[in-house]
């Protein structure tokens, strides 16, 4: 059974189609959830916890229906919200303690939660302190705190990373990592930072203009270990290119003479030198290096089709 | 988790039953909403009332305690309906001044902080949400309303030289009642008017204001139609016709006003029904913008 399972699901707000057809199933134990500002992120995330009605379709999450069963939805998942989400004038082990409470756990459960939890995270020496004085990172990192305090089967982080500068930033990836190597919950993590996804997930969702743009298994990419040549040419770029897909490589152009080629195992760069001097093109600089979640997102952009599709780079 | 090693633990203890959420926010409200001291304060003047009218219980009930004091007059220390009417309007009004200071505190720290999206992430509905929250309210209010009066009823019958609860339990129904009625409206008025107005401040205000000033509006609709249905706009003369009826107590503003019970009741069925969509329309996780 898939952590989260999406069954073409549609969902309107405001008139406006946000969610359109989405089909797939995510079984990572750390998914991520990409696309560009407007894509259908939030949106998917509201939808999964009940606060948006699916116009059409069917959403699952562990198993239960988003639409009929939100109250056992909302008891297995832990959320930590992108914006500012918080009660000012609590102290941050009362905030986490009642949202502890409001999970089910009894009184006094919730509280030894709350001081595990705020100390998981980092807070524990400010924990007596009112959340309205807490910085950027802190509020941040309360947020995660009230999220995993009741001891979630999956752990939803929208934008966990936004406003943090880079060492808090870092701490909250470092976090990230030790939760899901700790290995009891999984985590649906929405972020526009690749490198954030890249760091703490192994499989990805992409979406765009409220469409799955590609569901790929970044873990799987990894262990593929497919090489890629990007190069800076001058010249004939385009007939080197042509000539290069003529032979069964993936190519792709990009200004200022860049070029990223994936070629087949029969071919070896010395083709490349060749195809080139033949093509009236010069290869000024050469660099191999494994797929990046870059490359799946940015071909995952381009694409503009309606189903979805599992994108992995041809070996 | 554990503190000592600061690793991540999950929780594999008991948990509550769902039913039990709005209490957890009934709790938390109830604690934010004493933790004030002003609170406190607007409690302990509401209850100064209840103490001279206790005092003046006793008076009545103690042939020498009235002799020494009142000097045999008996009058206003009549101890039936129409002081039990006063009390109860007494009582319902300071719960009007602690039910504006209260309510801003139970939901507009929640909407000020935007803290909705978190709660409501958790199992408990938005109609829990504000189920949890009315109850704070109402039990809040009922602390300075049909609490004391029942009590003070209760006084009267033990301290009464002659046998007189059997007959006047009409007055104990009218005041719990009464009391009732206006506090559950209180609450829903008050609610509804906190998360429509996120400063606090202002809510406190705006909470008079939805009281008296459709109050005016309702005069001046009578005096100029020459109708007393205007009236029906009045909160205070709607209210008092109301707890008048109940407790039975001796016409006041009969001839004057003289709304049928229907069209009471109505006006307060609408007023509660306003401030349900009002909520229904504000207590929400994620607004959504048309267009």
């Amino acid at each position: 059974m898939g952590v989260i399972a999406l069954d073409r699901l549609e969902v309107r707000l405001g008139g406006r189609t946000v969610l359109n057809g989405l089909t797939g199933e995510l079984r990572g134990h750390a998914v991520g959830l990409l696309g560009p500002n407007g894509a259908g992120k939030s949106t998917l995330i509201n939808t999964l916890l009940g606060f948006h009605e699916p116009a059409g379709g069917s959403a699952k999450v562990l198993g239960l229906d988003a639409r009929t069963d939100r109250m056992r939805i909302r008891q297995s998942v832990g959320y930590m919200p992108e914006n500012d989400s918080f009660i000012g004038n609590m102290s941050g082990v009362r905030f986490v303690r009642y949202m502890a409470e409001l999970s089910g756990l009894p009184p006094a459960a919730a509280l030894e939660r709350a001081h595990e939890a705020l100390f998981y995270v980092g807070l524990g020496e400010v924990r007596y302190r009112k959340i309205s004085t807490y910085s950027l990172g802190m509020k941040q990192l309360i947020k995660l705190a009230q999220a995993l305090a009741h001891g979630p089967k999956l752990l939803i982080l929208d934008e966990p990373t936004n406003g943090l500068d880079p060492t808090a930033r870092q701490r909250m990836v470092q976090l990230i990592k030790e939760i899901r190597k700790e290995g009891s919950m999984h985590m649906l993590i929405s972020s526009h930072l690749l490198r954030d996804i890249d760091e703490t997930c192994d499989e990805v969702l992409i979406l765009n203009k409220g469409r799955i743009a590609a569901i790929s298994n970044i873990e799987e990419e990894r262990r593929s270990h497919r090489n890629f040549i990007e190069m800076e040419m001058t010249g004939n770029t385009e007939a080197f290119t042509t000539k290069m897909q003529a032979m069964g490589c993936e190519c792709a152009r990009f200004a200022g003479g860049r070029v990223k080629v994936v070629m087949p195992d029969a071919l070896s760069q010395r083709d490349l030198y060749v195809t080139a001097a033949e093509a009236g093109a010069e290869i000024r600089r050469i660099q191999t290096r494994r797929d990046s979640l870059e490359d799946i997102f940015l071909r995952a952009m381009e694409y503009e089709g309606g189903r979805v599709e599992h994108v992995s780079l041809p070996a | 988790m554990s503190v000592f090693q600061h690793d991540y633990r999950p929780y594999e203890g008991p948990t509550t039953a769902l039913w039990k959420r709005p209490l957890v926010l009934a709790r938390y409200g109830l604690a934010e909403a004493w933790g004030s001291k002003i609170t406190i304060g607007l409690a302990v003047l509401a209850l100064l009332p209840c103490i001279v009218d206790m005092v003046l219980m006793y008076l009545a009930d103690n042939p020498l305690a009235k002799m020494l004091v009142m000097g045999g007059g008996n009058k206003i220390l009549e101890i039936n309906e129409r002081f039990f009417f006063g009390m109860l309007e007494t009582q319902c009004w300071f719960a009007l001044v602690l039910a504006a200071w209260i309510a801003p505190r139970l939901i507009s720290f929640d909407l000020g902080d935007n803290a909705l999206p978190i709660l409501l992430s958790h199992p408990v509905s938005r109609f829990g949400y504000v189920l949890g929250k009315f109850i704070a309210l109402t039990v809040s209010l009922s602390y300075v309303t049909w609490i004391p009066l029942l009590v003070l009823f209760v006084y009267q019958c033990y301290s009464s030289p002659v046998p007189w609860g059997m007959g006047h339990l009409g007055i104990a129904f009218g005041l719990f009642f009464g009391a009732a009625v206006w506090i559950v409206v209180l609450s829903l008025i008050g609610l509804a008017v906190a998360s429509w107005v996120k400063w606090r401040v202002i809510a406190t205000g705006a909470m008079f204001a939805v009281i008296f000033v459709p109050a005016g509006i309702g005069g001046i609709a009578s005096a100029i139609l020459r109708t007393k249905w205007g009236l029906l706009l009045n909160v205070p003369v709607v209210m008092s016709e109301l707890w008048q009826r109940l407790v039975g107590a001796p016409d006041v503003f009969r001839g004057k006003v003289d709304l049928p019970n229907g069209a009471i009741v109505g006006v307060l069925i609408a007023a509660s029904l306003m401030c349900v969509a009002v909520l229904n329309a504000r207590i929400r996780a994620r607004e959504v913008v048309r267009g």
